[in-house]
């Protein structure tokens, strides 16, 4: 899965999160000031990750992702 | 709620042993001092709590965790508590009452991890969704962090409100008031959505705020 299947399935997972509109998302979103993302909208993004593509994640913290690209970045990682 | 077998948590084990010594010494002290009236929203609210929940309280002051304790008697708890406590000269206390840190300025995948596989594990969880000691001693309830529907709805499990009445003299006794199990799936199903849960933890505080009412 390369990185713009990655930011697909994520705009999936945060229109179903969200109030069912799509959010424009590029690499460069901010998490938090971009995306309107709390510390528990984090999490729970986290969650609808690890179920939609099947990996787990390790001990992150909801401030730990800044952009969008380090999200992607970890969900690569894992997948490789 | 789609709960297909309770899980129970072990009723004897060795992890218990200092929280099981110091609940019973302390038990026939803190009835004759506290004197505890509890009030129950309603019959079903009396009801034994069995299995994994979620215990939500108002947060006054640093006895609240024994209030709580009080409330709730015929349950361990295991209290979520700041990461920072189990830093602290006091962490063997923390660690011997099982309590789960979790850490309040990042709050993270693990901590969550550790407070639903409790639940699930059938251990009543308790916390104070306020997120700190409200110092205002007028017993006004602040906003409750949306964390505890996350918890709950990970779990499915069932959130118990119990509200303290403040004491404003050490000799005054000390009221409860305990609330039906709220299952947070019952508004917006198991999958809301992050503004729903906001909703849902609002929905909490308006029963805290209906339990206040009747102490």
């Amino acid at each position: 899965m390369n990185r713009t299947e990655i930011i697909e399935k994520l705009r999936e997972i945060l229109a179903a999160a969200g109030d069912g509109t799509v959010p424009a998302l590029s690499e460069d979103s901010n998490l938090a000031s971009d995306l309107g993302l709390s510390s528990v909208s984090m999490l729970y993004m986290v969650i609808a990750i690890e179920e939609e593509f099947g990996i787990r994640f390790d001990d992150v913290g909801a401030s730990d992702f800044v952009l969008l690209s380090d999200v992607v970045d970890y969900i690569e990682g894992k997948l490789r | 709620m789609k709960r297909e077998k309770k899980a129970k948590a072990k009723l004897f084990s060795p992890k218990y042993l200092i929280y099981d010594f110091v609940k019973a010494t302390a038990a026939l002290p803190g009835l004759l001092i506290f004197r505890p009236k509890w009030i129950y929203e309603s019959e079903k609210a009396k009801e034994r709590i069995r299995g994994g929940a979620l215990a939500v309280s108002n947060h006054y002051g640093f006895f609240d965790p024994l209030y709580l304790m009080i409330a709730i008697w015929y349950r361990r708890h295991r209290f979520v508590c700041g990461k920072e406590f189990f830093e602290s000269r006091a962490r063997f206390w923390f660690k011997s009452f099982l309590c789960i840190p979790i850490d309040r300025a990042n709050f993270n995948i693990s901590s969550l991890r550790a407070i639903t596989d409790a639940m699930k594990s059938g251990y009543l969880v308790s916390m104070f969704p306020e997120g700190h000691v409200n110092g205002e001693r007028t017993g006004d309830l602040e906003d409750f962090k949306p964390g505890l529907v996350l918890m709950a709805l990970q779990a499915k499990a069932p959130v118990i409100p119990v509200y303290i009445k403040p004491r404003k003299r050490f000799y005054e006794r000390i009221r409860f008031a305990v609330g039906e199990p709220i299952d947070v799936t019952s508004f917006y199903g198991e999958r809301p959505t992050f503004a729903q849960i906001g909703e849902i933890a609002r929905a909490v505080r308006e029963k805290e705020e209906y339990l206040k009412s009747l102490v």
